[in-house]
């Protein structure tokens, strides 16, 4: 594993504390807001619950992504890298295109410089949306409310045409992405096979689970399962696909019968 | 003084609070981020070479341009202190977005109000400290297990994305259905023939995620036009 340095460390340990403090500062100036407007501060208290246990899941993804990124870069690059700005999909892509910009001009490259290019093309590219954000969206954004006021009706249809438009753009690219690699898997980010067919089936699970909570809810009157809809969905589908991947990949359950063997092994030793 | 004035607060006025409270902590954030690179070529003694720089300009460019493009689209969803958390926290389409929608249709609050936004900034704010928390957890465990935590985890990774986006869109289908069947076929169309002539890997999730939001736009313009919405 690359060599960390403790001032990285140390930025690592400033980003956290910023975004926690921004985050705690954000949610306290939106209680203050909601008692002045007379807005139900409960609504935001079950917002917080709600959004604390949806988050918990699509967040091992991102650990996982710094197991990953951690093999060439170290552990306190790949930690800041994926708690601001970035998503694993982008770093990784980021990551690799410095590695061959660098194999092109100096075969004999250190891992010093791969990791120097590699952070400096994925801090660079990145910084779009955050320099629209200090430049121009204060103008955007008035521009917004004040079409709100003008004319609701039309600013309804704008947000609702990007809500579709996301779900449309994501569900075509999971579905089409899928069905194109049923019988020939793709490979994806740390070696791992992307299989079209689990892909499917995730995405059919995780629909029918969602549908079932609808059931639970609307047939037998259980209001709290609106709360927990959406992660009992995610945990379910990826339950389903946890239990397909072995059968997709042989060799898989050789290797993970092989992990979990050493982590027994260790556990022990580490007093878990 | 301040808290007289707070209790007359506009509409406008608390917008622009936050626009400057948001302008402050993104240029915090963007001068921590910059000092990444700095801290590590003194640190390590080393400097990039600027020649293998030059060639990444082309995908320095394309991601700065995607980075705009999303900033601009997502900023009617997310409202102001969503939208700054967002773009200085990141993971927005996997993580930040679906988690203010789904917060957004359990208050069942209405579109464009303050309360919606209310709602928007208080759940992109608690799901940054979930994952900056489950981050800094993760990194023990990852520290001294690191390939056994990977082999075990990693083989799901490829279907997060799919086992949230199939729960959302039972969430959405029956509220956006008729805005969100021309895009819907549309994306559908392109990603096969982009497949057919072998640019699948190009038309991913997050190009899809803006070329669908582009069709959306126009076809929705149009039935708004028409009186069909």
């Amino acid at each position: 594993m690359a060599e960390s340095y403790t001032i990285i460390y140390v930025i690592g340990a400033l980003v956290a504390a910023a975004i926690i403090v921004m985050s705690v500062f954000f949610i306290v100036k939106a209680f203050r807001r909601a008692k002045l407007i007379g807005m139900d501060t409960k609504v935001l208290k079950k917002t917080i619950k709600n959004s604390a246990i949806f988050s918990i899941v699509p967040s091992i993804p991102i650990v996982i992504g710094i197991g990953i990124m951690m093999q060439y870069l170290g552990i306190a690059i790949p930690w800041i890298r994926l708690t601001v700005i970035g998503a694993l999909q982008y770093e990784l892509i980021a990551m690799d295109t410095a590695g061959k910009a660098l194999e092109s001009v100096a075969p004999n490259y250190t891992s010093q410089m791969l990791i120097a290019n590699a952070v400096t093309v994925m801090t660079l590219s990145i910084l779009g949306g955050l320099i629209f954000n200090l430049i121009a969206y204060k103008k955007y954004q008035t521009k917004l409310a004040d079409l709100q006021k003008k004319n609701a009706k039309l600013m309804d249809a704008i947000t609702g045409a990007l809500l579709s438009g996301m779900l449309s753009g994501m569900l075509s690219a999971i579905l089409v992405g899928g069905i194109f690699t049923v019988g020939k898997p793709a490979s994806y980010t740390g070696g791992i096979n992307n299989y079209g067919e689990i892909v499917l089936i995730t995405l059919a699970a995780s629909v029918v689970i969602m549908a079932l909570c609808g059931l639970v809810m609307i047939v037998f009157k259980q209001k709290w399962v609106e709360n927990y809809a959406l992660p009992i969905t995610i945990l379910g589908a990826l339950a389903v696909a946890y239990a397909f991947v072995p059968l997709f990949d042989s060799r898989y359950i050789v290797e993970s019968q092989k992990a979990i063997k050493l982590l027994w092994a260790v556990v022990p030793f580490v007093g878990v | 003084m301040t808290k007289d004035k707070n209790k007359t607060q506009t509409r406008e006025q608390y917008n622009l609070q936050m626009h400057n409270y948001g302008r402050i902590f993104s240029w915090i954030s963007m001068a921590l981020i910059l000092f990444v690179p700095v801290a590590y070529f003194i640190a390590s003694k080393t400097v990039p070479s600027v020649k293998a720089l030059v060639k990444c300009i082309p995908f320095l460019l394309g991601y700065f341009a995607v980075g705009l493009v999303e900033a601009v689209s997502y900023a009617p969803l997310l409202g102001p202190g969503g939208q700054y958390m967002s773009f200085i926290t990141g993971n927005i389409s996997n993580l930040k977005l679906p988690c203010s929608i789904n917060s957004q249709a359990i208050a069942k609050v209405k579109q464009g109000s303050e309360e919606q936004e209310l709602v928007s900034t208080v759940s992109i704010a608690v799901s940054s400290i979930t994952t900056t928390i489950i981050i800094v957890i993760g990194l023990i465990p990852l520290f001294i297990f690191q390939e056994q935590i990977v082999t075990i985890l990693n083989p799901i990774s490829p279907y997060v994305i799919p086992a949230i986006f199939g729960g959302l869109t039972v969430v959405l289908a029956a509220k956006y259905y008729k805005t969100a069947a021309i895009p819907f076929i549309s994306c559908i169309i392109i990603c096969v023939g982009a497949n057919l002539a072998g640019f699948g890997k190009v038309f991913d999730q997050s190009t899809m995620v803006i070329v669908g939001m582009i069709v959306s736009g126009l076809s929705t313009f149009i039935l708004y036009k028409k009186n069909k919405i």
